[in-house]
């Protein structure tokens, strides 16, 4: 449970791209919040900043009050769970080791450098395991399951951190849309259930709307939409995705994919495209 | 029907530089007396030379085996200590690894200049300090081929995809354990099969330290050399010949089940 | 406890560590292993270090120059020879270029056993049969390149793709004219590679011929340490240093162009 202030961050590259112009944006504790945004807007430049993996040009990143900075960024990042587009799992290394990379935070000592890992951690790893549906694949090579199951790997592997912050860079971009349901389903859960801060980039519109409490809609490094998912109207979207670009082919394209049968239903409207 | 010009054949330079290349190598042999009529007089000496070996003379083999072990330990515990080495340096070396791009040059830079260094070089250097015997043998190739493995590990651990090291270091690993847990995993195939190479060449390379006093065959080779003992030589050659094959097919059946 | 399902680590990683270990404790007193000799060395190490500053003998700088361009000359010409005859030796031993099953066969046992022994020890039988100078020295190192140029070259020919080679042929090519319009132009870039690197590879080797009298640097190398001359050994190193990072530098920028 954690409240992240943005304070002025911007980011200019070395080669002169301005990816991020300076933003300012509160996100309360315990919030689903999505990076609504076309490609190249800045989605992932901003999501990086909170933990580090990008540095911001100008501004601070706080986390519960505490600047995000050389000196804490190891203890801040062990507080931090992240969820990468591309799984970013270790392929030779069975599931269970890379879900407990997530641990690794935690564990300064020798042991660590040999695999060896405290009978507390192997539990955790196992509880985790539970949690996303893979505790028969536990000895597997990571690189020999499916994309969806990678990335139950790689939420697994954020959780074994007890995080008090998720990111997810575009956690779905690479699955197709049954298992991108599955995948945001896991996510949306550990937000409302473990009250982890969870903020998702990404740029289906139709994910953003089942799942989100808030949206912040980028482009060209700009926000340009800051407001709870009700109030994502065909005429915001345009603002998001631009001129020339219908923000409807995006709802009705994504719509018919994501929005479809509503199993079990997971609240906030299934909007008009 | 006129058809339109064909455009302008592009300059191509191969002529040149294949003209260029034959012209130095004309320049250089005359200039080292190696002429085409040198080498073939050489090869012709070669021959009756060679013929000289036809009859090895196994007697001392007892004696040949004990120095090819020697000779093979020596190679053995220089590629371990390489090994040790070379995975000490290259997380420091590699780029996206390293803690700092400071550390990083300098890890670089001191691996090239201890790689310049030939063995035989490193070998009299560490005879003078510890004395005869296979020891600086050991150390000699452990150092010299140290830093070979290390560039080349460095090399594969920056081929890694970056978002794997990325995963590992956001969850809040310290350098160390990106390293152990992203870095080696990920090129374990290619970590085992530039220890193997290593391996077969410090075993070859052994061989010829002796003649700097470290140990091994190299030794009893000079000495039947220049006592005209073509028939001994012929056997200790055989034995090191047999030897170094033998290696070559066990590190390609090891190369071949690290797959 | 390890992340496996019994709790130790995996079966195959012991099993390996376990059999490298007990190599390494058999071979240990062949090597003479004694970490308490290495710790007493060092001081005699810190000496030798501390010689080494001593101000440079610079009078011998042109001396210095000369060798070092020999050297450089050896490796180049075992380099251009190596080339150039494992382009037809590469070709006899490639399964699916090669005239005959047989010389394939027998080819590829020639060019193994021409890479088996170390190059000096080439270069000590050669000395033997055309006398000193630099002549043994390019034997020597032409011989082993054009043994691991041979079989690259070869390998890299079973690996080529066949389309070209049966297009080629379909239109009437002869032997020869298949080899060179198909086989060669996916063939050339990756032999540049290889060569550029057994050019490093010669020209490391080719500072210690001189050990057995093969021409170079070697011979300078090994006198200046028996007799103590720290004023030249220090220069020696930084010119062998220099020499072999300027051959990498400028092999680099090679690649760059062609590959």
């Amino acid at each position: 449970m954690s409240r992240i202030e943005i304070a002025s961050v911007s980011k200019t590259y070395d080669n002169g791209v301005a990816a991020l112009k300076p933003i300012t944006v509160d996100i309360a504790a315990g919030s689903f919040v999505v990076l609504l945004g076309p490609s190249g807007a800045g989605k992932s430049t901003l999501l990086r900043t909170l933990n580090g993996l990008e540095t911001p040009s100008t501004g601070e990143v706080r986390i519960d009050g505490e600047v995000l900075g050389r000196a804490n960024l190891r203890a801040m990042r062990a507080r931090i769970g992240m969820v990468f587009q591309q799984f970013n799992l270790v392929g030779r290394l069975n599931v269970m080791t890379n879900v407990l990379c997530g641990r690794l935070g935690k564990r300064s000592g020798l042991g660590s450098l040999f695999f060896l890992m405290r009978r507390s951690d192997l539990e955790r790893g196992h509880a985790v395991l539970a949690r996303v549906g893979l505790t028969d694949k536990a000895w597997e090579r990571a690189d020999r399951l499916s994309g969806g199951q990678q990335q139950r790997v790689g939420i697994g592997r954020a959780l074994a951190q007890e995080p008090a912050v998720l990111l997810a860079d575009e956690p779905v971009s690479n699955l197709d849309p049954a298992t991108s349901r599955e995948i945001m389903d896991l996510i949306s859960d550990i937000c409302r259930r473990d009250g982890v801060t969870t903020i998702v980039s990404l740029h289906q519109v139709e994910l953003a709307r089942r799942y989100a409490d808030r949206v912040i809609g980028l482009n060209d490094g700009n926000v340009v939409f800051d407001g709870p998912v009700g109030d994502l109207t065909e005429e915001v979207l345009r603002r998001i995705y631009g001129d020339g670009e219908d923000g409807g082919e995006y709802g009705g394209e994504y719509g018919a994919e994501y929005g479809g049968e509503d199993e079990g239903g997971h609240g906030g409207d299934v909007a008009d495209a | 029907m006129a058809l339109p010009p064909l455009p302008k054949k592009p300059f191509n330079p191969t002529p040149v530089w294949v003209a260029l290349l034959a012209a130095l190598f004309y320049v250089v042999a005359v200039e080292l007396d190696v002429g085409f009529a040198e080498l073939a007089w050489g090869a012709r000496d070669m021959v009756e030379f060679l013929s000289r070996f036809t009859s090895p003379d196994f007697s001392d083999l007892g004696r040949y085996a004990r120095l090819m072990g020697e000779t093979l330990a020596i190679g053995l515990w220089g590629t371990a200590l390489a090994v040790v080495i070379g995975m000490l340096a290259a997380p420091f070396a590699a780029r996206n690894l390293s803690p700092s791009p400071v550390v990083y040059r300098v890890t670089r830079e001191v691996l090239n200049l201890v790689r310049a260094m030939p063995d035989l070089l490193l070998a009299l250097i560490f005879v003078a300090a510890i004395g005869l015997g296979p020891l600086p043998g050991v150390l000699a190739l452990g150092l010299h081929t140290g830093a070979f493995l290390g560039k080349f590990y460095a090399e594969c651990l920056e081929r890694v995809d970056r978002g794997t090291y990325e995963a590992v270091r956001a969850s809040g690993a310290n350098f160390l354990q990106v390293t152990v847990w992203a870095g080696w995993p990920s090129i374990l195939q290619e970590l085992v099969s530039y220890a193997i190479y290593v391996l077969d060449r410090n075993v070859r390379m052994a061989v010829v330290l002796g003649l700097v006093g470290a140990g091994g065959v190299g030794i009893a080779l000079t000495t039947t050399l220049r006592l005209f003992e073509y028939s001994r030589a012929s056997a200790l050659i055989l034995v090191v010949l047999a030897t170094i094959l033998a290696i070559d097919y066990l590190s390609a059946w090891l190369r071949a089940k690290v797959r | 406890m390890w992340p496996t399902r019994s709790g130790w680590p995996p079966a195959g990683a012991l099993a390996a560590a376990a059999a490298i270990l007990a190599l390494l404790a058999v071979a240990a007193p062949a090597a003479e292993i004694d970490p308490l000799r290495v710790i007493d060395s060092l001081g005699a190490m810190a000496d030798f270090a501390g010689h080494l500053l001593v101000a440079p003998d610079w009078s011998y700088l042109p001396d210095l120059a000369a060798k070092m361009l020999e050297t450089l000359a050896i490796a180049f010409l075992a380099t251009v020879i190596a080339a150039v005859l494992s382009f037809p030796l590469g070709i006899l031993a490639a399964r699916n270029a090669t005239p005959h099953v047989a010389v394939s066969h027998l080819t590829r046992q020639l060019l193994s056993v021409m890479r088996a022994l170390p190059e000096l020890m080439w270069a000590l039988v050669f000395v033997s049969a055309v006398g000193l100078g630099p002549l043994p020295g390019v034997m020597a190192l032409a011989l082993v390149a054009t043994g691991f140029l041979g079989k690259f070259f070869a390998e890299t020919i079973e690996a080529v793709d066949t389309g070209p080679i049966e297009g080629v042929a379909a239109h009437g090519a002869g032997w020869l004219q298949v080899r060179r319009y198909a086989i060669l132009p996916q063939v050339a870039p990756d032999f540049i590679g290889i060569v550029l690197y057994i050019l490093d590879h010669n020209l490391r080797a080719a500072t210690v011929l001189g050990l057995v009298g093969a021409g170079g640097i070697g011979y300078d190398m090994v006198m200046s340490m028996r007799l103590f001359q720290y004023d030249r050994i220090g220069l020696i190193a930084l010119a062998i240093y220099v020499a072999v990072t300027v051959l990498d530098r400028a092999s680099d920028q090679l690649r760059r162009r062609v590959i």
